[in-house]
């Protein structure tokens, strides 16, 4: 059982690490996205919608509201649910919270 | 003890902080839901209030933590249809796993996990399923618990525009810790989904290692047609215990997947079952007796995520007939699990 708690904190301990490490480049990633083409999102938004319908509306409707800091969670968890490739991730993200 | 917890809780504390500083946020989410189901059967009558929580909580791009419990009540007349009414209450974990993403091809998980064979046991918690009782065949490649201790891969193998093809693997060790139950285990599942016909079709295989080795085979099948809002899902299982089917459709009273009207919102269902019993294994929860059975059902979705179920279904089988009454409710529910409003 002891074993099984270090090991848990070691990965808990080590995820840590890892994002610390990885924050700067997310912010650049960021400041790519915000200079993203308006027409370029509405049709990423629009191939967001037309993937949720044909990966996750298979199970569910769409949720009624969802609020931009939730959606990151969901579509994780989604992604490993459902088997969604990261560039659905990506673009259900954008249908989701635009 | 507790100061290992403690020391636990405030390293995930501190985790979620960090991380809720990139963008978009790494927030964990509290999701799940809320139900309360009634159920009449041969004349029994039970009540079962459940709370199903859900926390995921990602860090970073590549690493994610997901946990459900289940909270259930069971109350019924103590001596199945007379008599004063009682209740007991259930808890069980469901799953508490540490997912790698790392590739579109590749998630790795190790922890506790919904045994991946055929695919009611993943894909159709309590919100999601249209009818209120598990089908016949659930246990065939799941048991002892539907959940399973150890490690899996998963993923698309191939993935083109036209066709995907998915795949999971997994082992699980023997597991008799009260509501931790798993068996010693290993198998997989395959499929190939057709996304513009809305159809996947696949099969799954389990070998169970203990109480004298024996495999678990089932195939499935899933067909949402793009234009109609209907749902077909099917499963075929066999084991040594037995096998069987389950067929379900499920058609939404609209126009097209997109039209959104109080009409649309109404959903009826209909499921046909066949069971045939072959030699008895433990555990395996299996009817006694051939069964033949058929449910029809009413969804209604109302607005704020709850929904609203009503089924009746008539079962044939040689330990007896019997009418079966459905009826539940059920909210589903998401918000941040950590400070700073939605």
């Amino acid at each position: 059982m002891k074993g099984l708690v270090i090991t848990v904190l070691g990965i808990l301990v080590f995820v840590c690490s890892l994002k610390v490490l990885a924050l700067p480049q997310t912010s650049a990633q960021g400041t790519k996205a915000a200079k993203a083409v308006p027409e370029k999102k509405i049709d990423e938004a629009k191939e967001g919608e037309r993937r949720f319908q044909e990966n996750c509306g298979r199970c569910h409707n769409p949720p009624e509201s969802i609020s931009p800091r939730e959606v990151k969670a969901v579509l994780q968890h989604m992604r490993v649910r459902a088997m969604l490739s990261a560039e659905d991730e990506r673009l259900i993200l954008k249908y989701l919270a635009p | 003890m507790n100061r290992v917890l403690l020391l636990a809780l405030g390293l995930f504390c501190a985790a979620s902080e960090l991380c809720a500083q990139s963008d978009p946020p790494d927030v964990p989410i509290l999701s799940g839901a809320l139900a309360f189901q009634g159920s009449t059967t041969a004349g029994a009558t039970s009540f079962q209030p459940i709370i199903v929580p859900v926390l995921v909580a990602p860090f970073g791009d590549h690493w994610l933590v997901e946990s459900r419990g289940e909270i259930e009540g069971f109350i019924a007349r103590q001596d199945g249809t007379s008599g004063p009414y009682s209740g007991q209450f259930f808890a069980s974990l469901d799953y508490l796993q540490l997912d790698y993403i790392a590739n579109p091809h590749l998630t790795v998980t190790v922890g506790r996990f919904l045994t991946p064979f055929n695919i009611y046991n993943e894909r159709f918690p309590l919100w999601v399923a249209n009818l209120e009782d598990t089908p016949i065949i659930y246990t065939i490649g799941t048991r002892p618990s539907g959940s399973s201790n150890g490690g899996m891969v998963r993923g698309d193998a191939i993935a083109r525009p036209g066709w995907i093809w998915n795949y999971t693997a997994y082992f699980s060790v023997l597991t008799t810790t009260e509501n931790l139950q798993s068996g010693r285990s290993a198998g997989g599942r395959t499929g190939v989904f057709l996304p513009k016909a809305g159809l996947e079709v696949g099969v799954s295989y389990q070998r169970f290692l203990q109480n004298g080795d024996f495999n678990s085979s089932g195939a499935y099948l899933a067909w949402q047609p793009p234009q109609i809002p209907l749902d077909v899902r099917g499963e075929y299982a066999h084991s040594p215990g037995g096998q069987g089917y389950w067929l379900e459709g499920a058609y939404r009273l609209a126009s097209s997947r997109s039209t959104t009207n109080w009409l649309s919102r109404l959903q009826a269902v209909a499921r046909v079952q066949q069971y045939f019993k072959r030699q008895p294994t433990p555990e395996d929860a299996l009817p006694s007796a051939d069964v033949n059975q058929f449910d029809f059902g009413l969804n209604y979705y109302l607005p704020h995520e709850i929904r609203l179920n009503g089924s009746y279904g008539r079962q044939y089988s040689s330990a007896g007939n019997a009418n079966i009454w459905n009826f539940e409710i059920v909210y589903r529910f998401l918000f941040p699990a950590w400070p700073g409003g939605r």
